[in-house]
């Protein structure tokens, strides 16, 4: 365990946490916009950047994404000081250039005091903000479809070649993850489309309702042993598979214990 | 044969020497990047031909040697008559039949090949006496131009792997890192920090896999020193990799070579094939438990896999972006395991200083920056090549008696150094001296080595505009601060450029750039708005005049500029007519031109070939 | 001790006191939960069975998850699902032979039974004892689910 104060309070902490986690477990509102607890932590959005600085420093201060320093012993962190807070309202002055119409994005810069950008809009704006949570996402789940593409400005994330992944297996994890709803898919009856691929979606075989992907159902059936007759019907039904398994043990025992 | 012993090497040099003897002369073509643009493959080609035919005692095919980088690149291809170290300029393949007559077979010299001072044109026959080599001293650089690249039986003759098999044999790890940190040699990638203490912190971390990492990804604009000695001295990397492997206790090496420099990469894997058939790298080293393994990888030209953590994951398969180093590469490099990266250069300083001790090196330099620096001085200086020099050497030294003053005896106005992300130095920073400190107090950084000599003629708002937009486009992208505020600063410099600028955009700029230099990811963010910070800081009247007056002095903003002809100049010789593409000159022979104003595309084409500079921007 | 849910058919009504009970206890932002407890038809008139998570010993929830969010709470003993961790991909929805992976659409997550971190909503509030969250031994009769 290691003691440190911020904004003033000595907290503990674990050896080997990250700033970030101890800052919002104390409930602390640092915006950070690239952080998802399902991967590691990126450091791209810059957004929960502090102020950091310890006696032995001699008044000297750092500026550090809190996602990513580990906590120190003796360290003295403040969250929203001057400085830092001119450095969010210039970074998401930066981000609304980027993406003007991103409600997310103009929600946390009229919290900074922005309603709209200092500098020239870029043309063709939409609502990646290039967190690459979806990438991540997608290594940390083993698939790897997608990935950002090109760098600098004209990054964005794409699968190979802009054309339909061949790793990618539908499970929508991508888009669901995704901060600002920039991914689309389309679920029409069994059918799924994602990246411009085109997918079938398991139906269970009592309600007709569709489930997940087949490809998505292969995946674990083969790589994490999952029965694939647990794939056959949906939830609801499976539900009620129990409920009337239960219901025969019991009327048996109620009878047995009746003799 | 399999070195094993020190007495081994020894002997086997002995041999080598003895053979060497054999040739009474030598001719070191050099092979580096500049000459080879030039031909010198084909003017090597002809003199082996020619040697073929003529018998001549003590020559053979032998004495050409395609060498490494001679350095003098203005001059290029260059050719040097060893022993008698006379350097012959921009031979051509005719000259190559006068050159063996004269110079191989006799001991004349051709006086009309040699260098010439530019200002008294006073003929210097032997190269150490030419003002370009006089003030360098190499140490990095030291076999080039001196050996035969691919061959490691030159690089054993000059003394090659004494360090290796000094360090491997003779010493402990913890005597290597002393000696290394005793000479306290900076990282010459720029960074600058101690490679001995570097190396110390990776060797204290527990861990079964340690890796050794060598820097060859060199991206800035008009930079070539590694590229000249991965090229023309494979071996030395290689050897510095060792002692450092050994110091560290790393098993496997990995040298991060840029793809634009295939032949680099072709003579480093012939260097290590070379090494490994006589048991200096591969499993047991000189008999000893010590193996090491070294790889090449090539990189896909991004340049930001120039940065540490960029180019582990690059090595590592992944998407070239660099990681927060809260947690340093020492501790969690590649593959998560400690690992040490040096440059190039600071790889092929480490045998010196073990072969001569680190009170040697520290001998050289400034204070707290021992050793030399290697540079490739480029833009308007006369003579363009690669030097290397003492740190604590100044700016105008370099400039003036090295590279031979400005061209055309222009007046000098910056100096650019550290590559993009470093900034430009101006007149009265010439007497500063060069070394890591000097340079990043005042605004600008040693980087990897670039230097880049501007004159009157260059605008600053221009070169600004200029690296902005090479850091815009090499930016990885994943930051914002790097990404979106290199671009808003780049469009804001355009605007400056193309006569739109506010003058209250100067204090937007600054505020933005403090905003990227804090709030970035990596080193190259983080120092990205040096080129517009260092222009700024020494250059504002000339920023203030593009906004206010809407002038470009230099000439330069096309925006801002116009061509005309002055007529009292002008003999109306017709030369800028034939030479404007757009046909917006007119005029008769003999009669003054006039330039339509509306057709001009201020392409510059017309004053370059008017001989009587009777074109003049306004 | 061991606590288990101990579940008695026939003392069940139907009520669904069980399913509220859960949902509010569920509730986030000032909105109900989706219910992770469901009373249901047994198959035979009037008899009704609460249904949910087993807890399994080797759970398909938590192999199905390729971001390992459902992890066993040493303290309750039930698999919990991190809502910060999950992404949302219904692995764990189709692979749960149960159907005791749910989704929660009003909140756009996915949920399981956590034991309400030890103390089950739904068997307090259970009428009719048909639902009891208590300490079982080996000898017991009934089927502890």
């Amino acid at each position: 365990m290691v003691s440190l104060t911020i904004n003033g309070k000595v907290v503990r902490a674990e050896e080997g946490e990250y700033l970030l986690a101890v800052i919002r477990r104390m409930g602390i509102d640092v915006p950070a916009l690239c952080q998802h607890e399902a991967v590691e932590p990126y450091g791209g959005c810059r957004l929960c950047m502090v102020e950091i600085t310890k006696d032995s420093w001699d008044g000297w201060k750092k500026y550090v994404t809190s996602c990513l320093y580990p906590v120190e012993q003796d360290l003295i962190v403040t969250t929203h000081s001057d400085k830092v807070n001119d450095l969010r309202r210039g970074i998401l002055d930066l981000f609304l250039a980027r993406n003007p119409e991103t409600p997310l994005i103009q929600k946390l810069a009229a919290d900074y005091g922005l309603t709209r950008t200092s500098y020239e809009a870029i043309p063709e704006p939409n609502d990646c903000i290039l967190c690459s949570i979806c990438t991540r996402v997608c290594d940390a789940m083993g698939f790897s479809a997608i990935s950002m593409v090109n760098r600098g400005h004209g990054k964005e994330v794409a699968p190979p070649l802009h054309q339909a992944p061949p790793d990618c297996v539908g499970c929508l994890a991508c888009a669901q993850a995704c901060p600002t709803n920039y991914i689309t898919y389309e679920d029409v009856g069994n059918r799924r489309t994602i990246w411009n691929k085109q997918f079938e979606l398991l139906v269970c075989d009592k309600t007709g309702r569709p489930t997940i992907t087949k490809e998505f159902a292969d995946y674990l059936i083969k790589n994490r042993e999952i029965p694939e007759d647990y794939f056959r019907i949906d939830d609801a039904s499976h539900r009620e598979e129990l409920a009337d398994k239960m219901g025969r043990i019991t009327r048996w025992s109620v009878t047995e214990e009746a003799k | 044969m399999r070195i094993e012993s020190e007495k081994q090497l020894r002997d086997y040099r002995k041999k080598l020497i003895e053979a060497d003897k054999k040739l009474v002369k030598k001719i070191m073509v050099c092979h580096g990047p500049g000459c080879l643009a030039s031909g010198a493959e084909k003017i090597s080609a002809e003199f082996e031909k020619q040697l073929k035919k003529k018998r001549i005692k003590g020559v053979s095919i032998e004495s050409v040697k395609k060498t490494g980088c001679h350095s003098f690149c203005e001059k290029s291809p260059l050719v040097a008559i060893e022993p008698a170290q006379v350097l012959y300029t921009r031979v051509q393949i005719r000259d190559v039949a006068e050159i063996i007559e004269k110079s191989v077979k006799g001991d004349d010299v051709i006086e009309r090949l040699v260098y010439h001072d530019p200002k008294t044109d006073e003929a210097i026959e032997k190269y150490p006496d030419i003002p370009f080599y006089k003030h360098q001293t190499r140490i990095a650089l030291r076999n080039l131009g001196k050996i035969n690249a691919c061959d490691i039986d030159d690089y054993i003759r000059v003394g090659g792997y004494d360090a290796a098999v000094k360090a491997v044999l003779h010493m402990t790890p913890d005597e290597v890192i002393d000696e290394v940190k005793k000479a306290n040699l900076r990282g010459r990638g720029g960074g600058g920090f101690p490679a001995g203490r570097k190396w110390e912190s990776c060797r204290k971390i527990e861990a079964d896999v340690r890796y050794v990492v060598c820097n060859g990804d060199e991206g800035d604009p008009g930079a070539f020193m590694d590229r000249a000695i991965m090229e023309g001295d494979p071996h030395t990397v290689l050897e510095g990799m060792i002692i450092a492997a050994y110091a560290i206790g790393a098993k496997d090496g990995y040298i991060y070579v840029r793809e634009e420099y295939p032949l680099a990469v072709i003579n480093l894997q012939k260097a290590i094939e070379q090494a490994e058939a006589i048991g200096l790298l591969g499993d047991n080293i000189m008999g000893t438990s010590f193996s090491l393994r070294i790889h090449i990888n090539r990189g896909a030209g991004a340049f930001v896999c120039g940065e540490s953590s960029a180019l582990m994951m690059s090595v590592a398969g992944h998407v070239g972006e660099p990681r927060a180093k809260y947690i340093r590469s020492v501790q969690k490099g590649l593959y998560d395991q400690p690992t040490v990266l040096n440059n190039v250069e600071t790889y092929s300083n480490v045998p010196m200083i073990i072969s001569n001790g680190a009170d040697w090196f520290t001998s050289i330099g400034a204070p707290k920056n021992s050793g030399t620096k290697a540079f490739s001085l480029v833009g308007k200086v006369r003579h363009t090549g690669l030097i290397e020099v003492p740190m604590g050497t100044t700016l105008r030294t370099i400039i003036y008696d090295i590279g031979g003053g400005i061209q055309k005896d222009r007046q000098f106005k910056a100096v650019q150094t550290g590559g993009p992300s470093g900034g430009c130095l101006a007149e009265q920073h010439l007497d500063l001296s060069v070394d890591f400190d000097t340079l990043t107090a005042h605004g600008s950084m040693m980087g990897s080595g670039g230097m880049i000599v501007m004159d009157e003629r260059t605008c600053m708002v221009d070169v600004a505009k200029y690296f902005l937009s090479f850091l815009v486009s090499e930016s990885c992208g994943k930051c914002i601060p790097c990404r979106e505020g290199l671009y808003q600063l780049y469009k804001l410099a355009i605007a400056i450029s193309e006569g739109r600028g506010k003058e209250e955009d100067i204090a937007r700029m600054e505020r933005l750039s403090d905003h990227v230099v804090v709030g970035s990811l990596c080193g190259l963010g983080k120092s990205g708005p040096n080129p517009f910070l260092s222009t700024v800081a020494n250059f504002r009247d000339e920023y203030l005049a593009h906004i206010v007056d809407h002038k470009c002095s230099a000439g330069v903003c096309k925006e801002l500029i116009k061509f005309e002809v002055i007529t009292e100049k002008c003999d109306g010789c017709m030369a800028c007519i034939s030479a404007c593409a757009v046909n917006a000159i007119t005029g008769k022979k003999k009669q003054p031109h006039i330039i339509n104003q509306e057709l001009c595309t201020k392409c510059g084409a017309c004053v370059a070939a008017c001989n009587r500079d009777a074109i003049a921007v306004f | 001790m061991n606590y288990r849910f101990v579940v008695k058919p026939e003392l069940c009504i139907g009520c669904r006191t069980c399913e509220l009970a859960c949902s509010f206890a569920h509730a986030r932002n000032g909105k109900q939960g989706r219910t992770r407890i469901f009373a249901l038809d047994g198959g035979f008139k009037d008899l009704f069975v609460p249904v949910t998570c087993l807890q399994c010993e080797d759970a398909a929830c938590a192999k199905s998850c390729l971001v390992n969010a459902i992890t066993r709470n040493p303290e309750t003993g039930a698999m919990d699902l991190d809502h910060e961790k999950c992404v949302r991909c219904m692995a764990c929805v189709a692979a749960c032979p149960f159907g005791c992976s749910l989704i929660d659409e009003q909140h756009e997550l996915v949920v399981k039974c956590d034991l309400c971190g030890g103390d089950p909503a739904c068997a307090k509030f259970c009428p009719t004892k048909a639902l009891e969250y208590k300490p079982v031994t080996v000898t017991a009769l009934r089927p502890a689910i």
